[in-house]
């Protein structure tokens, strides 16, 4: 079953007005672990400690600096920050349509599921027009004193709601300084039929997090007192260079 | 890197800049598809856009450390004195090491093996869940670049499963401006279904005249508002408030100086929220 509604907003643009409540859409699942003190297993705290002291600084001795260069700060207290927060409102304000598959993965956040908070016509108006479209809608709102981004799409029948990243909070990937290799025609081509052969339909289902079931064994063994194999991660032997293009027809020749 | 010009905030904070590349792996392995093995590291591609503090002692303006406490003792503890525990009661813990962890699924501790292709377009972004780029280690630059470029030609993204500390990862491998970026997505059973969300209020759209009537004119506002997708053009409210709040008390001159002290290593953002989720990050990823 769905989340329960977390927030309240209305969708706006234009003369377009109709409420909405956002659930959670997904759930995240891991096993919990703490950090313990080997010694005598006792949990650990995250502490904050002073650096030249080195001891433990209480709450009400901490303060928050702005670092303007090494060990030169700007003093900002609690009330200004908060002055800084944006005012909460209730409405999702859509500024733009975009078509569907503009916003890449990287900018992805969250999804939210939106149900129509009153009967609204507005929203199966606004939901069938994306579809026909194929648009989403760029929006910002405020909830929970903070600013968000997102993208407003259709998929089935339900509206949704996709945090974005802002824009500076992304690495470019031309900050990586990868190098340009000159790559020939050949390796190329045989390159781009070996993933056409190893290209399948994206069925999510078809993955399970396994590793989730063996961690749980694994403790399970050990609340047993069971003995643990170690078993090292293999470490696969880098393809040469200039042994790409052999690699390349010999993975070809396996799949064809 | 620190920031020297003494009249001006720094680079970092200008709207216009982009985030510094990263210089830390937080993966290292394999990359492999079919019979080619590409060494690669994983990388940060998410910097957190907000204006980052650090906690300093309010008596001297010393920068505070975010460490681990033994409440016990009373003592600090250095990482290489902890271990993970699963509770399983009451200060009851089962202990698991790294190496136990990386027995659990070790064929896949250090290799990311793209089992299959897809189409990007395909995946739901409901099911994306972290970005990162990966990197090529030396020696795999190559054949980094022939992955990268036959996928752009393609427009495909291999998929694949790896584990990264305590976590086994579904992920998209794709390419992006000539790099290899990995999105790790959701398992399909972490997607809540949307069958309850609308029962009652699913209103069946009105036939007939007056109902075309209104989908028309709702198209054609949507029509007179699309635009390429832009992501600079929404800046962080907040984030742009606080540069302005640091710029006055800045001309001010309201300045203060912390003593000297040796500092160590690796010592990250101090804004406390911040912090506390990379922190949160680090532990659930398996880092220390």
């Amino acid at each position: 079953m769905a989340g329960r509604a977390i927030w309240k907003g209305n969708i706006h643009f234009g003369v377009v007005d109709f409420p909405v409540k956002l659930h959670t859409a997904v759930r995240d699942e891991r096993i919990p672990f703490h950090l313990l003190h080997k010694r005598d297993h006792v949990k650990l705290k995250q502490q904050m400690v002073c650096a030249s002291e080195k001891t433990p600084v209480p709450a009400e001795e901490q303060t928050r600096g702005f670092e303007l260069e090494e060990g030169k700060y700007i003093l900002v207290d609690p009330e200004e920050l908060e002055q800084a927060e944006p005012e909460d409102s209730r409405v999702i304000e859509v500024h733009e349509f975009v078509k569907s598959g503009q916003i890449d993965p990287i900018y992805h956040e969250r999804a939210y599921y939106l149900e129509p908070d009153s009967p609204s016509k507005g929203y199966n108006v606004l939901a069938e027009s994306l579809r026909e479209m194929d648009v989403e809608g760029i929006c910002t709102w405020t909830m929970r004193k903070r600013s968000y981004l997102g993208a407003l799409q259709i998929v089935g029948k339900i509206l949704r709601l996709n945090t974005l990243r802002y824009a500076d909070e992304v690495i470019a990937a031309q900050s990586l300084d990868l190098p340009d290799i000159a790559l020939s025609e050949k390796e190329l081509k045989i390159g781009s039929d070996l993933i056409n052969q190893l290209t399948a339909p994206f069925e999510p289902q078809k993955f399970q997090n396994e590793h989730q079931k063996k961690l749980q064994h694994l403790i399970d063994q050990k609340a047993r007192g069971e003995k643990i194999a170690i078993l090292r991660p293999r470490r696969l032997r880098p393809t040469k260079s200039d042994k790409l293009l052999e690699a390349l027809e010999a993975s070809l020749k396996k799949v064809a | 890197m620190k920031d020297r010009r003494p009249v001006q905030l720094p680079a970092k904070l200008s709207p216009t800049k982009g985030q510094a590349a990263p210089t830390q792996g937080i993966w290292s392995g394999t990359i492999s598809f079919s019979l080619v093995a590409i060494p690669v590291q994983v990388v940060r591609a998410i910097e957190p856009g907000r204006v980052s503090f650090r906690m300093l002692h309010n008596k001297d303006y010393s920068p505070l450390l975010r460490r681990m406490f033994c409440p016990k003792d009373g003592k600090m503890v250095s990482p290489d004195e902890t271990i993970r525990g699963y509770e399983i009661g009451p200060d009851k813990y089962i202990l698991v090491t790294d190496e136990e962890l990386e027995s659990v699924s070790p064929e896949r501790s250090r290799t990311i093996e793209i089992v299959e292709f897809i189409d990007m377009k395909a995946v739901d972004s409901i099911y994306y869940d972290h970005p990162y780029y990966l990197v090529p280690a030396k020696g795999g630059e190559k054949a980094y670049r022939l992955l990268a470029e036959v996928m752009r030609r393609t427009d495909k993204a291999g998929l694949a499963k790896f584990v990264m500390g305590e976590r086994e990862y579904l992920v998209a491998v794709k390419s992006m401006a000539g790099a290899l970026s990995l999105i790790t997505l959701h398992y399909s059973d972490e997607i809540l279904p949307d069958t309850e969300i609308l029962p009652g209020a699913d209103i069946a759209p009105k036939e007939g005249p007056a109902a075309s009537a209104e989908k028309d004119r709702m198209k054609k506002i949507i029509q007179g508002m699309t635009a390429r997708f832009n992501p600079d053009r929404y800046a962080n409210e907040r984030r742009e408030k606080i540069v302005k709040l640091l710029e006055k008390k800045m001309k001010k001159g309201a300045t203060v100086e912390a003593p000297q002290v040796e500092e160590e290593e690796g010592e990250g953002p101090a804004d406390l929220v911040a912090a506390l989720e990379e922190s949160m990050r680090k532990l659930k990823k398996g880092g220390r």
